[in-house]
């Protein structure tokens, strides 16, 4: 089953279906000799259960082990030597991707690889306590010894009581060393089929050479049952939740959180409106008010595309000397004034203008597209729903922006923390 | 230019246009019409090592300066019109250039450049701006030590140029930026911004007759050098002895290690050998020797890799990882270890081999967007490389033997003087630390992280 649908100027996507219930979405190009190979499954940190926090993200690691064709390592020695480039892979809170970009020659190499780890994975305990290690240490660089990192977990963890997006995506120390390579074999098990998947492939390819390529790897597999798992609904914040953290650093620090809904709701492109107006550029809102006057050295604003209603975070770094309070109060003014009288004709047009030119960016190489599209097909089933928000974007107005600032923004529904130095 | 490229250049209707004006400025840019969007780059060519003692910082300040306001436009009217047109503009500095990053929607391109021509040519300099950009500064540069691993880059750096140019940290010293006077700040900008020392690069939907135009009209805007003379940066001397730092940070579960020396140029004769000798060592592959002996089979590490930073004169080659605080000693001993088992004995034949081919195979995705074009064309300019040195990769790589690159790597390895930074909590690991490396405590040298 295909279908072919405009991305964006002269590029399509050309959507495939196939019975095991793998996607797969191809974007011709061929501007350079090279093509980028996706693969995303849908899974990530919120389908982990308490006590396994981390177990996600570890398993990606597991998945540059060995296979019952390929021996540990092989895997990127066979890709590296073929000359690959970004070979990766991220976990987030819902999904997990592996990433590649290879000469266009390497398409049946590629497939082979990938479809066999999707199936064939050896999961033994020695690997599996190593790779532990490697996270353990991936951990301190990222959240122990890190203030942002510091201040990212506890801003998730007081937000969310009950939504497993209150842990972080790499897990807890105590509950990486309880895990062992059972929990792990289970999960592969669980989630690692054809039927969680989507394979993206942009660049200079044929559709069908890589449809019959995709065919004949893929097709054997067996979809498997999706786990039973019931994720928790988050119960909504009516008070505000504060927490101080002190940090070895010599300037403060502030996050002020907001909940917001999922992707798919009506809501999230405005929402994208209200954060560019807020803290999109020097002339928004927020940079005026403290950077241009000395408090902060930066502001921004980013709310979580999520599966399920994360998170809108405003995050400061202080100027030295100056303090989180004086900034907040700063920030509440300001989402207090755009929740009465609104933003100007102007900041509308300055808003839509950034985020135009952020999705094209965001569409602007193999790999870039790739993650473009596996992101929304992931997330929301159909990708087009990527472009479609963008749009919807660029229809936003003023009473639209207000009311949202009214519903989500609003100042007893916040979470705020602030870093100190120690 | 190889036919497989020409053949595809043409067929995409890609022009790829290089023009030098008479004694003027340069100029390339590649029409690329797949997005509605263009990315344009200002470069001068100088950067950090131009900046004067008891000034560091000031390269950068200046370029950070030009975004906050013309003789008609102040700073809050050029944010705006900057972001109006959903465009961005930003400073990046290096050790040997000062970049202008622009990127604009298509359809804004004649507004955008416009702007950058005001930016450039007519800046106003003001005083409660140059104060405003100093605090915004001084806490950038305590946010970066705040940050394990940009802090030890930072030292590391330091630690290792002492007091050559390359050692000289970008943003500055807190009291350096405090002291710059409006004096010291015009005369590095007319300093800077002459003809002879600016570059435009570009690429996206937009032609090359009309960026031509733009950067004409801008070089004519710029006086000549009154010297004439390019940026000239010694040749860093390498160290004589092994010198050990621990940049002392409290609390530290984990640290950041680096070692390295002084490294060579892109255009030495044991470049490539040296390139692929390290792509080997640790050129950032999951296969390559750190990452199988310090994360695969230790698990010590979630990253170990080394490479080069390149500039005018040999710049820096350098090796990384960031063990937990106990298992520092014993891994950094053995990085060492291995260090000097690269330099006896260099590459097994299937290391290189693997190396080779895995190099020659990739070579393609170091220009194969338009992007990268933009920004090998950069390096090629601001470093004086050959034309299209980027893409010679491939056709070098291929003359290179295993006894190319076990010479060079001899030749080249300083393992017993070595400088070495570690990120820590002195308190536990400097004792640990002298014992493993047969030093006397006192020979390491602390430095308080807050230290700048």
């Amino acid at each position: 089953m295909s279908a072919s649908i405009p991305l964006v100027g002269e590029l399509k996507v050309h959507k495939f279906e196939f019975q095991n219930g793998l996607k797969l979405l191809i974007v011709p190009d061929r501007t350079s000799p090279t093509f980028a190979y996706q693969t995303w499954f849908r899974v990530g940190s919120r389908n982990e259960v308490p006590g396994y926090t981390g177990l996600a993200h570890l398993f990606e690691h597991m998945m540059f082990k060995g296979t019952k064709n390929f021996q540990d390592g092989e895997f990127d020695r066979i890709l590296e030597q073929a000359g690959v480039e970004g070979e990766n892979a991220f976990t987030s809170r819902d999904y997990t991707a592996y990433v590649q970009e290879l000469p266009r020659d390497k398409l049946d190499l590629i497939a082979k690889l990938e479809s066999d780890r999707m199936v064939n994975l050896l999961v033994n305990e020695p690997v599996f306590k190593t790779e532990t290690e490697v996270v353990q240490n991936e951990r301190k660089l990222r959240t122990e010894n890190s203030p942002d990192g510091m201040i990212y977990q506890e801003i998730f963890a007081s937000a969310f009581t009950k939504h497993p997006y209150r842990w972080p995506v790499i897990g807890y120390k105590e509950d990486l060393d309880r895990m062992n390579s059972k929990d792990a074999e289970l999960f592969y098990r669980s989630y690692y089929n054809p039927n969680h998947a989507t394979i993206v492939v942009t660049g200079d390819v044929d559709v069908d050479d890589v449809a019959e390529t995709v065919n004949k790897y893929y097709s054997q597999i067996p979809a498997q049952a999706s786990p039973a798992h019931k994720i928790a609904e988050e119960p909504e914040q009516n008070k505000i939740r504060s927490k101080k953290l002190k940090l070895n650093i010599q300037v403060e620090k502030l996050v002020i959180g907001y909940h917001i809904p999922n992707l798919l709701h009506v809501d999230l492109p405005i929402l994208d409106i209200l954060q560019t107006i807020l803290a999109g550029g020097k002339s928004s809102r927020l940079h005026k008010a403290l950077v241009e006057t000395g408090i902060a050295s930066s502001v921004g604003a980013y709310g979580f595309e999520s599966k399920d209603p994360s998170l809108l975070l405003i995050m400061v770094n202080l100027q030295k000397g100056k303090r989180a309070a004086a900034a907040e109060k700063i920030i509440l003014k300001e989402l207090e004034t755009l929740s009465t009288t609104g933003p100007s004709a102007q900041e509308l047009e300055t808003a839509k203008n950034r985020i135009s030119f952020d999705f094209y960016e965001n569409l602007n190489s193999n790999s870039d597209r790739a993650k473009f599209l596996g992101h929304y097909e992931t997330l929301t089933g159909d990708f087009q729903n990527g472009i479609k928000t963008f749009k919807l974007t660029q229809d936003v107005n003023a009473e639209q922006v207000t009311s949202v600032t009214k519903r989500y923004l609003q100042p007893t529904k916040r979470t705020r923390l602030v870093g100190v130095p120690k | 230019m190889n036919k497989r490229l020409l053949h595809l250049l043409i067929s995409l209707s890609i022009i790829l246009t290089f023009f030098k004006q008479a004694e003027a400025m340069e100029t390339s840019f590649e029409t690329d019409n797949t997005l509605p969007i263009v990315y344009i780059n200002l470069a001068v060519k100088a950067g950090t090592v131009s900046d004067p003692q008891n000034q560091l910082g000031i390269t950068n300040f200046v370029g950070e300066m030009l975004l906050r306001g013309t003789k008609n436009k102040t700073k809050a009217q050029l944010d705006l019109e900057l972001d109006q047109m959903g465009a961005r503009l930003e400073v990046e500095t290096r050790a040997e250039a000062l970049i202008l990053r622009g990127a604009v929607l298509s359809k804004k391109l004649d507004s955008f450049l416009n702007l950058v021509n005001e930016i450039v040519t007519e800046p106003s300099f003001l005083e409660t701006e140059i104060v405003k950009l100093k605090a915004e500064i001084v806490s950038g540069i305590l946010e970066e030590l705040s940050h394990d691993q940009s802090l030890g880059a930072r030292k590391f750096n330091e630690f290792l140029f002492q007091d050559h140019p390359y050692g000289k940290p970008i943003l500055g010293k807190v009291k350096d930026i405090q002291n710059l006077r409006l004096e010291d700040i015009l005369r590095h900008y007319q300093w800077l911004f002459t003809e002879e020392k600016l570059l435009v690069v570009g690429t996206g939907d937009a032609s090359e007759d009309l960026i031509e135009d733009w950067a004409e009209r801008l070089a004519d805007l710029r006086p000549s050098s009154q010297t004439g003379t390019p940026i000239k940066v010694s040749v860093p001397a390498a160290s004589k002895t092994r010198r050990v730092q621990i940049v002392d940070k409290p609390d530290r579960t984990q640290t950041q290690v680096f070692g390295g020396q002084v490294g060579v140029r892109m255009t030495d004769k044991s470049f490539f050998p040296l390139y692929l000798g390290n792509y080997a060592f640790g050129g950032g592959t999951f296969t390559s020797r750190m990452m199988l002996e310090i994360r695969v089979k230790r698990g010590w590490s979630y990253g170990a890799n080394s490479g080069f930073r390149f500039g005018l004169q040999p710049r820096l080659w350098r090796f990384h990882f960031f063990p937990t605080s106990e298992n520092t000693p014993e891994s950094l001993k053995f990085s060492l270890a291995m260090v000097e088992q690269l330099k006896t004995t260099g590459l097994t034949k299937k290391e290189f081999d693997f190396s080779k081919q895995s190099l020659i195979n990739g070579a393609g995705f170091m220009y194969d967007t338009p992007q990268k074009r933009v920004e090998n064309k950069l390096l090629e300019k601001t470093l004086e490389l050959p034309d299209n040195f980027m893409k010679s990769y491939a056709k070098n790589l291929k003359k290179v033997e295993i006894e190319d690159v076990n010479s060079s790597l001899k030749e080249f390895l300083n393992p017993d003087t070595l400088t070495l930074t570690v990120v820590g909590t002195a308190k536990t690991i400097k004792k640990p630390l002298a014992e493993t490396l047969s030093m006397n405590p006192d020979e390491i040298t602390v430095t308080p992280y807050t230290d700048d």
